[in-house]
C-alpha cells in the first residue's frame, strides 16, 4: 500500500466515523458519550489516566501518566517513561516522552462499549545515554548551520490509530479501560521519504499498541 | 474462532514487522555481518584471476532511488566482479536507513562490501555498522590484489580510537598474503578533509604498502583524481550517488585503469 492510499484509506475511515457519529445527534452528541468530569482548582494538577505502551518509538515498554480536557475530554497530554533493554540496543536506555493526542471522536458500539475510531497523537522522545546529542559536540566546525544539522537524541513523532473504550460498570476508581493501536512515523523516516519513491510505507511506519485506564474522574 | 485467531497471529505477525522500539536500537532484521559473507565470495570468484574489475558507488545516504537505478545499472553489465560501496550509507546512523540500503545492495547480483563513513557513525551507528556488515577496518584479495579498506572518520571517534588505525595497517603489511602482489586502499574520508587525522603517518605507513595502485575515497560528493600529498599516489574520489555515477576499476598484468559511467 502507497502512503497516498494508506491516507485515503484513513480519510474514507473518518469519513464513515464522522456521520455515523452526527446522524444520531441528540443529547449524547450522536452516540458520543463522552463527558469531562473536571477537577477544580489545584486538583486539576491529579493526572485522569495511566498509560502503558508498546513500542513506538520510545521504547520497548513505556509507561506514565496523564491529563484529558475538552468539553468531552478529547484532548490529552501524557508524560511516558520508556525502558529500551540492553537486548534490544547496544545498552539499556532510558526514553522520556511528551505526547499531545487528539481524539476528536467517539461512537458507542456496545452497552459499556465504546470507539474512538480516530486518534492523532504528535509526540517528542529524547533517549538517555551519551553518544546522543542535541547540540552537535564541540568537536564538530561550526559552520552555519552545525555540521549534521540535527539532533540524534530528540525525535519528533506523528501517528493516527484506534481506540476501543470499556466503560467498568461501577464508577469506582477505575471509570474505565481503553485499549489502542496505532501507525507512527519519526522526522527523520518522514523527509526520507520525500524524493524517494520507492520507499514503501512499511518502510517508514513504525506500529505500536497500548493501553490507558482512567482512574478517579 | 479458529479463523478469527488465524487473521489474529497473521496480523501480528505482520505488524510485528512494523514495531520500532526506538530509531537508534539495535533490534536488526535481515542478513548480518554482510562483509565476511560476500568477501568469502569475492575472493573465490576472482581466485587466480588475472584481471579483475569492480565498481565503486559511494555517500548514496538518503538517495534510496538513485542507489536502486545504479544497482540496476551495474546489475544490468555482466564483467563487474564486485562493489566497493565507499561509506555513508545512512544520512544519520538510523537503524532502518541501514536495513534498507543494505536490501537494496543486496539486489546487486555480485558480491559487495561496505566501508563506513562519517554519518554512518551517528547515534549508535557504530555498533549498527559492525552488526550488520563487520569489523570497520577490514581487507580482502581479489586476484592478485589486497584490497585495505579503512575507517578514516576520525572525527567521529574523537580520539578515543586510533582513526585511522595505524596499527590494523603494520599489521596488514607484516601478514601480506602471498598471492597478493599488489594493494589498493579504500577509505570514505581522504587525508587533509576535515574528518581525517595523523594525515602524515597515515601517508607514510600507506607507502608500506606492496605495490600500491592508488587509493579510492568518498566523503566528497563529486569526482576528483588527485595525488594529495605529492608523492605519485593517485586518490580516486567516488562521486556520490546522488550524481548518477560510479566509477568501475579494471586491474590487470598492464597496470588499472578508471572508468567514470554515468546511469
Amino acid at each position: 500500500m502507497s502512503a497516498k492510499e494508506f491516507f485515503i484509506s484513513l480519510f474514507t475511515l473518518a469519513l464513515i466515523a464522522f456521520p455515523s457519529a452526527a446522524a444520531a445527534r441528540g443529547g449524547n452528541r450522536g452516540g458520543d458519550y463522552r463527558e469531562n468530569l473536571q477537577y477544580e482548582g489545584w486538583a486539576r494538577l491529579i493526572p485522569t489516566h495511566v498509560k502503558l505502551q508498546y513500542a513506538g518509538g520510545m521504547g520497548l515498554l513505556s509507561a506514565g501518566v496523564g491529563w484529558d480536557y475538552g468539553k468531552r475530554a478529547e484532548w490529552e497530554t501524557d508524560l511516558l517513561w520508556g525502558v529500551l533493554p540492553a537486548r534490544y540496543a547496544d545498552e539499556a536506555r532510558m526514553t522520556f516522552t511528551l505526547r499531545q493526542n487528539y481524539i476528536p471522536w467517539s461512537v458507542r458500539i456496545g452497552r459499556r462499549v465504546d470507539l474512538e475510531p480516530l486518534t492523532c497523537a504528535m509526540y517528542v522522545n529524547v533517549i538517555s545515554g551519551n553518544e546522543f546529542w542535541n547540540r552537535e559536540p564541540g568537536r564538530y566546525p561550526h559552520g552555519e548551520n552545525g555540521y549534521y544539522c540535527f539532533s540524534s537524541r530528540t525525535r519528533v513523532h506523528l501517528s493516527v490509530g484506534q481506540r476501543l473504550t470499556l466503560q467498568t460498570p461501577n464508577a469506582g476508581a477505575i471509570r474505565s479501560l481503553s485499549l489502542y493501536y496505532e501507525f507512527g512515523v519519526n522526522d527523520l523516516m518522514l523527509i526520507s521519504k520525500f524524493n524517494n519513491s520507492t520507499l514503501a510505507l512499511s518502510d517508514i511506519v513504525h506500529f505500536s499498541v497500548g493501553a490507558k485506564m482512567h482512574i478517579f474522574k | 474462532m479458529n479463523k478469527f485467531t488465524c487473521v489474529i497471529v497473521i496480523l501480528v505477525a505482520l505488524l510485528q514487522g512494523c514495531v520500532e522500539y526506538h530509531p537508534y536500537d539495535m533490534h536488526i532484521s535481515g542478513s548480518k555481518q554482510v562483509n565476511a559473507i560476500n568477501i568469502t565470495r569475492i575472493e573465490e570468484a576472482c581466485h587466480r584471476r588475472q584481471q579483475i574489475r569492480f565498481a565503486v558507488v559511494s555517500d548514496s545516504q538518503r538517495w534510496y532511488d538513485e542507489l536502486e537505478d545504479a544497482v540496476e545499472d551495474i546489475c544490468e553489465r555482466d564483467d563487474i566482479d564486485f562493489v566497493i560501496h565507499a561509506g555513508d550509507l545512512t544520512d544519520w546512523g538510523l537503524r532502518s536507513e541501514y536495513e534498507m540500503q543494505r536490501d537494496i545492495l543486496n539486489r546487486l547480483d555480485v558480491p559487495y562490501v561496505c566501508l563506513i563513513g562519517n554519518h554512518d557513525c551517528l547515534g549508535t551507528g557504530k555498533r549498527l555498522y559492525e552488526e550488520i556488515f563487520g569489523p570497520m577496518d577490514f581487507a580482502f584479495t581479489a586476484g592478485d590484489v589486497r584490497f585495505i579498506c579503512l575507517n578514516t572518520n576520525a572525527l567521529e571517534f574523537d580520539e578515543q580510537e586510533p582513526v585511522p588505525n595505524l596499527g590494523f595497517m603494520t599489521y596488514e603489511q607484516h601478514a601480506f598474503p602471498v598471492q597478493a602482489r599488489r594493494t589498493v586502499v579504500a577509505m570514505h574520508a581522504y587525508p587533509l578533509c576535515d574528518q581525517f587525522r595523523n594525515d602524515e603517518e597515515f601517508q607514510q605507513r600507506l607507502r608500506l604498502f606492496p605495490n600500491l595502485q592508488f587509493c579510492v575515497h568518498g566523503h566528497g560528493h563529486r569526482y576528483r583524481e588527485e595525488d594529495i600529498f605529492g608523492d605519485g599516489v593517485i586518490y580516486y574520489e567516488c562521486a556520490n550517488v546522488e550524481s548518477e555515477e560510479y566509477l568501475v576499476f579494471t586491474i590487470n598484468d598492464k597496470g588499472y585503469e578508471c572508468e567514470r559511467v554515468f546511469y
